[in-house]
C-alpha cells in the first residue's frame, strides 16, 4: 500500500478531471459534502486501504487524478454499496470507485487479475473459469460443463458481439476478434 | 412453480456442489427448473461494471432476455450475480437513455431488452416464495442444538431501494437467521453480523487485509454466540469462509475453524441430499455438523 499523504497539492490538480469521472457515470459527484458516512461504513476502512469511497471523492473534487492511478485501492472496492445506503446527498459513492475505475482502465492502470477477467468473459463467457471443473462437476453428478455461454457457441458469439460494441473494444485492453464488430448475428 | 437458475461462474466452476444443492433443494420442493441456456458471467464488478455502463447493462440484459423469453424470474445463490444483475436492471429503468443505448447495441445479435423479469436470491426466494411453514414441513433431518453465525452477504442487503424483496431493515436482517431457525438450529444476532466476508476485489487487490476481515467476523461469531456452523446467502462469501481459515490457521491468525456451508447445502443436507453431492467440496471439516443431523420419524 502507499504512504500515507499527509498534504495534497491542489494547486498541481488536474484540470477536467471532475467531468470525466462524472461522464463515466458519477453523475451526483458535485453533491458531496465530505460529511464521511460513506467512509463510516466501507469495509476498506475496516481493512485498512489508503483510498476509500470519501478520500476517493475528495481527491476527484480537487483533480488528484496521478495519486489515485498510482494506487490500487480502487480495486478492493466490494461493490457492497453499504455507502450508497447511508449518503445522506445522494451521491452512490460505489457509483464514483466504478467511475474512477473506468478512468484508470482508461489509462491502463488496472491490475493483471483485472485483465485476466476480461479476457476470459471474453473467452468462455465466464469471468472466473476453470478448465478443469469438469471432471469435478461429473463426480458429483453434473454434466462436465454448465448450459452457459461455456457450452453454447452461439451464446458465446452474441455475448463477444456485445463486448465487441461496448467501449472495451477500443481500449485495446485484451485481444478481441474485430471480424465480430459489425456482424449481425445468430437469427435461429 | 418454475424459475430460471442463474448459475454463476463461482458456482459452476469453483463450487458445483453448490450448483447441485440448488437443483436437490428447488427438485425437492416441487419447483422446477429452466437452465437458462446460453446464460454467461452476471457481468462480475471487476469485468464489464469496471469499463463501461452500457457494456455492463448489454451483457446483464442478454441474461435478463434468456429468462423473459422463458418468462421466468431468475434465482441465483451468488449474491454478486444478484447486485451486478439488479443493478443492471435498476440502471436501465432509471435511465431511459441508457436502457436505448443498450437495446441498440442488442440489435446486432437480434434482442430486445424488456424488463419483464427479475433477478431474485436464493435465500430471499425461499423466504417469500417457499415460505417456512413448507420448509418445516419438507423436511427430513433437523439440526437441533447447533448454533449458526449467518452471513447474509453485502449484496442481499444494500442498496435496499435496488433490492425488491430485501430485509426490513438492511443493517438488521433477520431472513438467514429465520430460515436457519426453520431447520431447527438456533441463529442468534452478533455484532458484527452485517459485516463484509472480504471476498471479491478486496481479496484480489490484498489478501493479508481481506483476512483481516474474515477474522473480525469469525472472532466475533466465536466469542459472541460460540457458533458451531456459519451459512451464508452467498457463493462468494461461502468460498471465502471456506478457503481462506485454513491459511489463517497455518500462520496463527487464528486458532479455530468454524465450518462453513451456503444456506442452500445446508437445506439440502436437511432434505436428505447426499453429502458428498452437495457439500463434497467443502475444505472446512462438516463431519460434526453432519454428525448433527437428526431424522425426523
Ligand atoms: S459521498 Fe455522501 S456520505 Fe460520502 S462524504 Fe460525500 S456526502 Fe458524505
Ligand atoms: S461499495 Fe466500495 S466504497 Fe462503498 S462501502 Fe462498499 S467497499 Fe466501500
Amino acid at each position: 500500500m502507499a504512504e500515507v499523504i499527509e498534504v495534497l497539492n491542489i494547486s498541481e490538480g488536474e484540470p477536467g478531471f471532475s467531468d470525466e469521472i462524472m461522464k463515466l457515470g458519477a453523475e451526483e459527484l458535485l453533491d458531496c459534502i465530505q460529511c464521511a458516512k460513506c467512509a463510516a461504513a466501507c469495509p476498506m476502512v475496516l481493512a485498512g486501504f489508503e483510498f476509500f469511497n470519501k478520500r476517493i471523492i475528495q481527491s476527484i473534487l480537487i483533480g488528484q487524478k496521478e495519486i489515485l492511478l498510482d494506487d490500487s485501492s480502487i480495486w478492493a472496492c466490494q461493490a457492497c454499496n453499504r455507502c450508497t445506503e447511508v449518503c445522506p446527498r445522494k451521491v452512490e459513492p460505489f457509483g464514483v470507485v466504478m467511475a474512477m475505475r473506468r478512468s484508470a482502465i482508461r489509462e491502463f492502470a488496472l491490475p493483471t487479475l483485472a485483465v485476466e477477467g476480461l479476457k476470459s468473459l471474453y473467452d468462455v463467457g465466464h469471468a472466473v473459469y476453470f478448465s478443469n471443473a469438469g471432471e469435478i462437476r461429473k463426480k458429483i453428478g453434473l454434466p462436465e460443463k454448465p448450459p452457459t455461454t461455456a457450452s453454447n457457441e452461439q451464446a458465446l458469439k452474441e455475448l463477444r458481439i456485445l463486448m465487441n460494441k461496448s467501449a472495451l473494444s477500443s481500449l485495446g485492453i485484451i485481444p478481441m476478434d474485430s471480424g465480430l464488430s459489425d456482424v449481425t448475428c445468430c437469427e435461429v | 412453480m418454475k424459475v430460471g437458475f442463474f448459475i454463476g461462474c463461482n458456482t459452476a466452476f469453483n463450487r458445483p456442489d453448490l450448483e447441485k444443492a440448488f437443483r436437490f433443494v428447488f427438485d425437492a420442493l416441487g419447483i422446477e427448473i429452466d437452465d437458462l441456456e446460453g446464460q454467461s458471467c452476471c457481468p462480475s464488478w471487476g469485468t464489464m461494471p469496471s469499463v463501461d455502463e452500457a457494456g455492463w447493462c448489454a451483457l446483464g440484459a442478454r441474461n435478463f432476455i434468456i429468462s423473459e423469453e422463458k418468462n421466468v424470474d431468475m434465482v441465483t445463490v451468488c449474491g454478486s450475480c444478484y447486485g451486478s444483475l439488479s443493478e443492471s436492471k435498476y440502471k436501465m429503468e432509471k435511465k431511459p437513455e441508457l436502457r436505448e443505448k443498450v437495446n441498440e447495441m442488442l440489435k446486432a445479435i437480434g434482442k430486445e431488452y424488456k424488463g419483464t423479469t427479475r433477478i431474485r436470491l436464493a435465500t430471499n426466494f425461499l423466504y417469500n416464495e417457499v415460505g417456512i411453514e413448507k420448509i418445516k414441513n419438507s423436511l427430513k433431518y433437523t439440526l437441533e442444538g447447533v448454533t449458526i453465525g449467518v452471513q447474509p452477504g453485502c449484496h442481499s442487503l444494500w442498496p435496499s431501494e435496488v433490492y425488491q424483496e430485501g430485509e426490513k431493515d438492511p443493517f438488521h436482517p433477520v431472513m438467514l437467521r429465520e430460515l436457519c431457525e426453520a431447520l431447527g438450529a438456533s441463529a442468534p444476532y452478533y455484532s458484527r453480523i452485517v459485516d463484509c466476508c472480504g471476498m471479491g476485489g478486496m481479496r484480489s487487490t490484498n489478501v493479508e487485509a481481506s483476512y483481516k476481515l474474515v477474522k473480525t467476523k469469525l472472532d466475533s461469531m466465536k466469542d459472541e454466540i460460540k457458533a458451531d456452523l456459519l451459512v451464508t446467502g452467498c457463493s462468494s462469501c461461502l468460498i471465502q469462509f471456506d478457503t481462506a481459515q485454513a491459511p489463517m490457521k497455518r500462520e496463527n491468525k487464528i486458532n479455530y475453524e468454524i465450518p462453513s456451508v451456503h444456506y442452500v447445502q445446508l437445506l439440502a443436507l436437511c432434505l436428505g441430499a447426499d453429502p458428498q453431492q452437495v457439500v463434497g467440496l467443502s475444505t472446512t471439516d462438516l463431519s460434526g455438523i453432519l454428525g448433527k443431523l437428526k431424522k425426523i420419524n
